[in-house]
């Protein structure tokens, strides 16, 4: 059974003086377990897409089915997280992490261990009781993950989670993250406008088309298990398949 | 936490830093000193007049005999009374209006207009209204103060409610936050810092509403010292009363100020 199903989707955004098609005609469905890329031409509705995953905005006309439901932020099936960590500064980092628990009444004793034993798993333990602003920008990243697992989500849905980084950060939180994802045994959506960045993470790769958006290509990518994001990124499977990805974005922009 | 060893340079920056605050304090100081003693000079040789401009040594007097009489206590008190049952009224109501301002964006669009039709509205234009409402007295004084200060608190706090940041308010969002929670756990928190700015500034425009409201109509208080001082050219008793509002006020602006370094530590 696929985890998302969306058909023949299409979104309009109102405004009083004028309408934009963002999304056209999108089909796509996605398995449990899988990590999929989107990548696209600035505005081409991208975000649009994990909006309506996540059920925030509704489609015009279409249907997107998350186990086979209409998505609802209050159930608990997708975890959103965005390109700021938006961490609240006011709390130090264990309660930040427990902050998506109060929003839906799970605070309990049980779910508070869990989210600090994966804040300790993944190497926040140290910095628990710190406040946001005492940490790097790659720490707080790694904070916003945590608080959003720690609602124990079957799809994580990732809005640019890197493009706020310095390379440098952005590569070993690529590589922090995916194994994180992996051994937590999570389905992931990441939009992302780095292709590079979706070919070393993905198991298969979404090219939308210039807005109105609509999937323009779909990339399966079938790399060793074994080889990290990092140690994707040199192989040459990768440097080819970053090749036809650029050129089909470029044609794309060039339409615009 | 590891206590650090500091360098030489350290002490030397921190001894720097210490005498800069030395000076400006001492300035400060010498400034007030200064001009009490050059009031006082100036006044005792009648190089001005003492009579327009009063002296440091009849205002003290002056507080004595307020004092002696009981009258200091009794005015003050009254003044202080109208000022922070205002206040705190004003405050209280503005802040609730501001939330239900917020909280429904119906009546937000709706009262908007209002708000700033009464906002611009000199309020002590009011005045005769107020008094054939509410008689005149304590009641009209406290009344005229709260529609001071309440206004710009509903301005300020709503203000400050709107402007949280809106990708926080996302993240509350995809996780199915409605309303209330949005507003106890983002919002509220992180509009600490502009309700603190907007008590400070409550502080000043509260003073001012029930001076108004004693020039208005009053028997007894500071304002109606100065009113009364002002129509007799009792300029001794206008300085005073001025004296003891600037020692009032300064007083509530502190703890206000108190208060706000306590809040910052909460929610650095």
């Amino acid at each position: 059974m696929n985890l998302v199903e969306i058909e023949n989707l299409n979104l309009f955004y109102q405004s009083v003086k004028s309408e934009t098609q963002a999304l056209m005609d999108v089909n796509l469905s996605i398995q449990p377990f899988e990590f999929v890329s989107i990548v696209g031409p600035s505005g081409c509705g991208k975000t649009t897409i994990l909006s309506l995953i996540a059920g925030l905005i509704s489609p015009t006309t279409g249907v997107v089915k998350v186990k086979d439901e209409t998505p609802n932020p209050k159930k608990d099936i997708c975890g959103y997280m965005f390109q700021r960590d938006n961490l609240l500064p006011w709390r130090n980092i264990e309660k930040n992490i427990y902050f998506g628990l109060e929003i839906k009444h799970k605070k309990s004793n049980e779910n508070k261990e869990y989210a600090r034993e994966l804040a300790i798993k993944y190497g926040l333990g140290e910095f628990l009781k710190k406040h946001p602003h005492e940490l790097s920008g790659g720490m707080r990243q790694r904070v916003s993950l945590i608080r959003t697992l720690a609602l124990k989500p079957e799809l994580l849905l990732l809005d640019e989670p890197f493009s706020a980084l310095d390379y440098q950060t952005r590569l070993t939180l690529c590589d922090d993250i995916l194994h994180i994802i992996k051994s937590e045994k999570k389905t992931a959506i990441l939009v992302t406008h780095d292709i590079q960045e979706a070919i070393s993470m993905s198991d298969r790769i979404i090219v939308l088309s210039a807005r109105p958006g609509t999937v323009k290509a779909v990339h399966k990518l079938n790399f060793d298990k074994a080889l990290t994001p990092f140690e994707r990124r040199n192989t040459t499977k990768a440097k080819k398949l970053f090749d036809v990805i650029w050129q089909e974005i470029q044609n794309e922009k060039a339409k615009i | 936490m590891k206590k650090q060893k500091f360098s030489v340079a350290h002490a030397r920056f921190v001894k720097k830093y210490r005498l800069q605050k030395a000076i400006t304090l001492t300035t400060q100081i010498l400034i007030l000193v200064a001009f009490i003693l050059a009031w006082e000079l100036l006044t005792k040789h009648e190089i001005i007049s003492s009579f327009f401009f009063s002296s440091p040594s009849k205002i003290a007097n002056t507080i004595k005999e307020l004092y002696n009489s009981g009258e200091l206590f009794y005015n003050s008190i009254i003044t202080l009374r109208e000022t922070l049952i205002g206040f705190a009224i004003a405050t209280g109501i503005g802040f609730l209006v501001a939330f239900v301002l917020w909280y429904n964006n119906f009546l937000r669009r709706v009262a908007e207009p209002y708000i700033v039709v009464l906002n611009s509205l000199p309020k002590i234009a009011l005045g005769p209204i107020i008094i054939i409402w509410f008689g005149a007295g304590s009641k009209a004084i406290i009344f005229m103060c709260i529609l001071i200060v309440i206004i710009v608190t509903i301005l300020n706090i709503l203000n400050s409610f709107i402007s949280c940041d809106k990708q926080l308010i996302a993240v509350a969002k995809s996780l199915g936050a409605n309303k209330l929670q949005t507003f106890f756990k983002l919002v509220l928190p992180s509009s600490v810092k502009d309700i603190v700015a907007t008590l400070k500034i409550n502080v000043g425009l509260s003073w001012i509403g029930s001076i108004m409201g004693e020039y208005m109509t009053s028997k007894a208080g500071l304002g109606y010292l100065l009113k009364y001082g002002g129509q007799v050219m009792n300029l001794n008793l206008v300085m005073t009363s001025t004296v003891l509002l600037c020692i009032m006020a300064s007083l509530m602006y502190l703890l206000v100020a108190l208060f706000e370094k306590l809040m910052n530590k909460i929610y650095k």
